[in-house]
């Protein structure tokens, strides 16, 4: 008998009596007993081994204990068990047996010692039966047809027989679960009070958005990035998100974003922050539109004087308007938006840079300080007394003030405000001060329009109050301030009749100060629709759209700190607004506060949705709202009443897929928090495959793929870069290199007319200087990994020269792109060789069939595969040849050795110390499927060389096919761009990780 | 339009935004020459016979896709066997384009350029019971 059934049956032993088997001096005589009592059976089968009878005492006490059921079924089981046991034992000896038992018969019987012998066996079967084996509960074991619904719960709805049983499992799972908080019941435990406290410990670690109870009941929701975050709805609603962004309305909370003050001199703000990026990324914080305070602006932070290399994330920033105009050296206030995965990185260079070292005393508010007191002396109440003790301490002194003001943001202790004693530039963190909702999708105007209203004016104080509105009662006072007012609101007004937020310039702020947006919410939910009749053809309307918001109209009182401080403590609680609402005389009337109604300042700012690309353009768009804290549920529930739906982060990550634009921080591989983020994917994603047991994981190494959980970004450029070197000595380079310089110079003198975007020669000259001095940067710190190419003029050449030139479907482009094309192909080539560790973000569309997924592998078509595509044009793609898996016998070597040794160990323990030995000599464990740690070369690994890797990919349901987003090495794609021929320019090969077929897709860098 | 002096070349990108829209009413079709020809028809189609719920649709057209809207409404025509009635407007939709600067060079561009351009509308309807 093997190893392994012998451990079965052990098993299956564990729980039988083992007294079962009989005693020696009655095993003779038994028989004969049978022979006597049982009838004729033996002697008509006198084959039966030494223990027949006993099988046959079974089978009697069977039939009488006949009895309906499933514990009968489990009675059998036993038996038999027992049984074949037994039969098993007796096989031992039947031969034997069978010699001596005929010639041995017993003459006689002694009753009282055999109906002794029978009673005990009797006995230990009842035992076996009473106790059971299973790990399963009573309710369980029964058939289908006898269960009933709640079992679990209500011991009566069993068999009459097995409550019993039912009755102890359920004492015992009472007493193995867990107890929480014995000394409050449920009443107590809801008790507000109590349940702020318990709110403010939970979100202790974790922080919580003010929305975050409302998420949490309908979101599946995660922590990430310190906070707690709503994922995606739990309702299923991916198509339904997706429909709101393209016609109705998204909503979004992105409260998590970071926002960093900078203070300062503008130019000592400028000149710094000069440093940090880079005019050939885009424009600057020094932009005219967006220094003036009149768009939003968007940029690539880098480590100071880094440019290409140190990427820091990618960033958003609003200069405050200036006050006074024509002053160049006043004070400015710049706010900084991050993701918050990049906000430590970035707050610590900005704090070198500005040399702020020194944390300002003064800018702690005090509600933290007391709120902080309170939380120590219940801590400490905690400690030293019961928790009834601190019940009472509570109920004396005031109620826990709710955690709404943002303090669990940072560690309480730390400050968050620093300034600079040589240049007066002053930082500080406003993580969670300003709450930023966001409106995708062309009903957001509606939905805006609906919910807010602006403040009324009012010149007197409300009586009673006197820190309600003073900010705002003063302001009215002030004519121009009013009239300023009146504008802002006539502008906001004319949005009504704008039908999509991408018909206004990107990045336009609107200040606006707006009236409680409670005190107009709707009974009902109720869907904001476009209302026609504001749709004139506007004189005003097509001013706003070609001009713009003026500038003064950007103006909002959320910059200054002190107002919305004001605004944030003298918010009417919800309580007190529902209790007016019920003295209202006609119930269900419209509440009217009159100069008590909160005015709230607001910062409204356009999102360009796709910008780049061709089609689908404005698609997403939409608008920012930047609210003071505290305001966050007064706000969020009337956009959820005017018909916007709320997506989380996974809605997130699709409309920027659908853009078409990285996201952060999946997309950025090249700065630290892409970098941390790849590796906890690659973690999750190695734990999810090592859960599958061996045999049914997707083997990779069969598959031809050497990374599917990470995207191996430096080794690809690496090998990219020795395989060009090879290619390089391979051609003789130096005629090449002539020629292409002298063609680089004759192409700028060519007319371009038509484009708005052109080189001139002059930028050309800028161009190579600036290439050289890349080149120079790059011989010395070609050590370091691979960067992301993002200037811009660059990757438009690029881009040209990535579309086909003539092909079927692809309409005539105007001779004058042609002809900027023809340049770049020859002018790109002495690019690439400054740049040999470059990445470039492609976007890809299948041609045909197929969705690609996360990490799929961007390949290069070979000639075959193109006339393959020629000849059929269903052609699909070709398939990669099955690798073999040199790895899964080494393996097995080793589990074989492994558990030699462990036997061995077992055997005798000195061997331990030379196990352990080989353990060390093993660098790392080998998984079964997987590619071990030193890949081989990545681009040439599989039949089609390796360009790149997708990081985002799925079907598209805006564009209506497979599409995914991604990065090539430069090198590659433009070694494979000077080899295909013009009308299949850009095509490229996508295979997933999982799956041996190539699809072709369309590569577009979209600029 | 006078077109005002050329931006400064080299750092100002064109954005073409969205045309402006009205209010898109159940019988409102925009044709656009990205979507199928068919598709586009048969949408029309479906919308006037039975079970569409538009007694008349409006076509629209702009630029390009003017003759695609004419196309269409022809061919509604054509197969609607003398029932459908078509009436023609023609009208021009200024356009904005926003232009991006692609510098920080403070030459105070404007935010968008204004253009025009020609549009079609079409009304197709029932024409009164023959008689």
């Amino acid at each position: 008998m093997s190893n392994a059934r012998e451990k079965k049956r052990a098993k299956k032993m564990r729980n039988q009596p083992a007294s079962v088997t009989l005693s020696s001096d009655c095993g003779p005589c038994h028989s004969g007993i049978q022979h006597h009592n049982g009838g004729s059976r033996s002697f008509q089968t006198p084959k039966q081994d030494l223990h027949p009878d006993s099988s046959q005492e079974f089978q009697q006490q069977r039939h009488q204990h006949q009895s309906p059921g499933p514990s009968y079924r489990k009675e059998q089981y036993f038996s038999k068990g027992q049984n074949r046991v037994e039969r098993g034992r007796g096989r031992g000896g039947w031969r034997g047996g069978r010699q001596n038992v005929s010639q041995e018969m017993p003459k006689y019987v002694t009753a009282s010692t055999f109906a002794q012998a029978r009673a005990a066996e009797i006995n230990a079967m009842l035992k076996a039966v009473t106790q059971k084996s299973s790990n399963s509960l009573v309710f369980q074991t029964l058939p289908r047809h006898m269960r009933r619904r709640a079992m679990s719960h209500n011991i009566k709805r069993l068999p009459r027989r097995l409550r019993e049983i039912a009755r102890k499992e359920a004492e015992k799972a009472v007493h193995q679960k867990k107890e929480h908080s014995k000394n409050k019941c449920r009443k107590a435990r809801r008790r507000h009070v109590n349940l702020v406290v318990e709110f403010n410990r939970r979100q202790k670690k974790n922080i919580w958005l003010e929305t975050h109870i409302w998420h949490a009941k309908r979101f599946h929701m995660v922590k990430k990035w310190g906070y707690c975050l709503g994922d995606r709805p739990t309702t299923k609603s991916y198509r339904a998100c997706y429909r709101a962004m393209t016609k109705h309305c998204l909503l979004q909370d992105l409260s998590y974003y970071c926002c960093l003050e900078l203070n300062g001199k503008e130019e000592e703000l400028l000149k710094v922050l000069a440093r940090m990026c880079s005019i050939d990324t885009g424009p600057t914080f020094a932009a005219v539109p967006c220094l003036s305070g009149r768009l939003q602006g968007s940029l690539v932070l880098y480590r100071v004087d880094r440019y290409p290399e140190d990427f820091l994330g990618p960033i958003t920033f609003i200069w405050k308007p200036k006050a006074g105009s024509g002053i160049t050296s006043e004070t400015r206030q710049l706010w900084i938006w991050t993701h918050p995965s990049l906000k430590q990185d970035i707050l610590t260079e900005l704090k070198t840079v500005f040399q702020c070292s020194e944390p300002v005393e003064t800018c702690s508010p005090e509600p933290i300080v007391t709120l902080l007191q309170e939380e120590k002396q219940t801590d400490v109440a905690m400690i030293v007394g019961k928790k009834r003790k601190r019940e009472d301490n509570e109920g004396e002194k005031a109620l826990p003030v709710k955690k709404i003001i943002g303090d669990g943001t940072r560690v309480p202790l730390q400050s968050y405000c620093w300034t600079s004693q040589t240049t007066g530039v002053v930082i500080s963190d406003l993580t969670m001060e300003i709450l930023r909702y966001r409106l995708i999708g062309p009903l957001s105007h509606c939905v805006l329009t609906e919910v807010l209203k602006t403040a009324s004016i009012h010149t007197e104080m409300a009586d009673g109050e006197t820190e309600l509105n003073n900010w705002w009662v003063e302001n009215c006072k002030n004519s121009e301030k009013v009239s300023l007012h009146q504008r802002q609101e006539a502008i906001f007004e004319l949005l009504q009749g704008i039908s999509s937020p991408s018909e206004i310039a990107a990045g336009t702020i609107l200040g606006l100060t707006v009236g409680d947006p409670r005190v107009n919410l709707p009974k009902k939910r109720s869907k904001a629709m476009p209302n026609p009749e504001k749709y004139q053809d506007n004189e005003k309307v097509r001013q706003l759209l070609l001009e713009g918001v003026p500038v003064e109209c950007a103006h909002s009182f959320i910059w200054d700190q002190t107002i919305c401080k004001n605004v944030t403590e003298n918010k009417i609680s919800e309580q007190d607004l529902n209790h007016m609402r019920g003295e209202l005389l006609v119930p269900g009337s419209q509440l009217d506060l009159g100069p008590c109604e909160s005015k709230i300042p607001i910062l409204l700012v356009q999102q360009p949705g796709k910008v780049a690309g061709e089609d689908r353009p404005g698609w997403g768009s939409g608008w920012d709202i930047y609210l003071p804290k505290g305001w966050g549920m007064a706000f969020w529930i009337p956009f959820v009443y005017r018909g916007a739906r709320v997506g989380g982060l996974q809605e997130g990550l699709k409309h920027s897929e659908y853009k078409r634009t990285p996201y952060v921080p999946n997309d950025f591989p090249d700065c630290p928090a892409g970098i941390q983020f790849a590796k906890e994917l690659e973690n999750i994603l190695l734990e999810k495959f090592k859960r599958r047991p061996p045999a049914k994981r997707a083997n990779y190494v069969k598959l031809g793929t050497l990374a599917p959980f990470l995207c191996p970004w430096g080794q690809l450029t690496r090998d990219w870069e020795v395989r060009n070197k090879a290619l390089e000595e391979s051609v003789v380079t130096s005629s090449a290199d002539s020629k292409s310089c002298a063609t680089e110079r004759q192409v700028p003198c060519e007319p371009k007319p038509g484009l708005i975007i052109e080189d001139s020669q002059g930028d050309m000259m800028e161009e190579m200087t600036e290439i050289q001095n890349l080149c120079k940067e790059d011989g010395a710190a070609t050590s370091s990994g691979f960067f992301v190419l993002r200037n811009r003029k660059l990757l438009k050449q690029l881009s040209a020269s990535c579309r086909p030139t003539c092909g079927k479907g692809q309409r005539v482009r105007p001779a004058s792109k042609l002809g900027q094309k023809e340049m770049t192909e020859d002018a790109l080539l002495p690019i690439f060789k400054c740049y040999p560790r470059v990445l470039v973000w492609v976007s890809l569309s299948l041609l045909r069939k197929g969705s690609p997924e996360l990490h799929a592998m961007i390949c290069i078509p070979t000639q075959e595969d193109f006339l393959q595509l020629n000849k059929d044009q269903l052609f699909c793609g070709p398939k990669e040849p099955k690798h073999s898996d040199t790895f899964k016998h080494k393996i097995l070597k080793l589990k074989e050795r492994k558990k030699k040794k462990n036997n061995g160990k077992a055997l005798e323990s000195g061997a331990s110390d030379a196990l352990e030995a080989k353990a060390v000599e093993e660098p790392k464990e080998l998984i079964l499927g997987l590619w071990p740690d030193p890949l081989p070369d990545v681009t040439s690994h599989c039949s089609r060389i390796l360009l790149g890797f997708v990081t985002q990919g799925d079907f598209s349901l805006a564009a209506g096919c497979g599409e995914a987003l991604g990065f090539v090495n430069l090198t590659g794609l433009l070694h494979m761009l000077s080899s295909q021929p013009a009308d299949k320019k850009g095509l490229v090969l996508l295979r997933t990780p999982a799956s041996l077929q190539y699809r072709f897709a369309r590569l577009n860098i979209e600029v | 339009m006078a077109e005002p002096a050329p931006p400064p070349a080299a750092e100002l990108a064109l954005r073409r935004r969205l045309p402006p829209r009205l209010p898109r009413r159940p019988g409102d079709v925009y044709v656009n020459m990205q979507t199928d020809f068919k598709a586009q028809l048969s949408r029309c189609q479906k919308l006037l016979g039975p079970g569409g719920g538009c007694a008349e649709i409006c076509i629209h057209g702009l630029g390009l896709a003017i003759n695609r809207a004419i196309n269409i409404a022809l061919q509604l025509q054509a197969g609607g066997a003398g029932a459908l009635q078509l009436h023609a407007h023609t009208s021009t939709v200024p356009l904005a384009d926003g232009l991006e600067p692609r510098g920080d060079e403070d030459g105070r561009p404007p935010l968008a350029r204004a253009r025009n351009n020609s549009a079609i509308h079409i009304r197709v309807c029932r024409a009164a019971a023959p008689p």
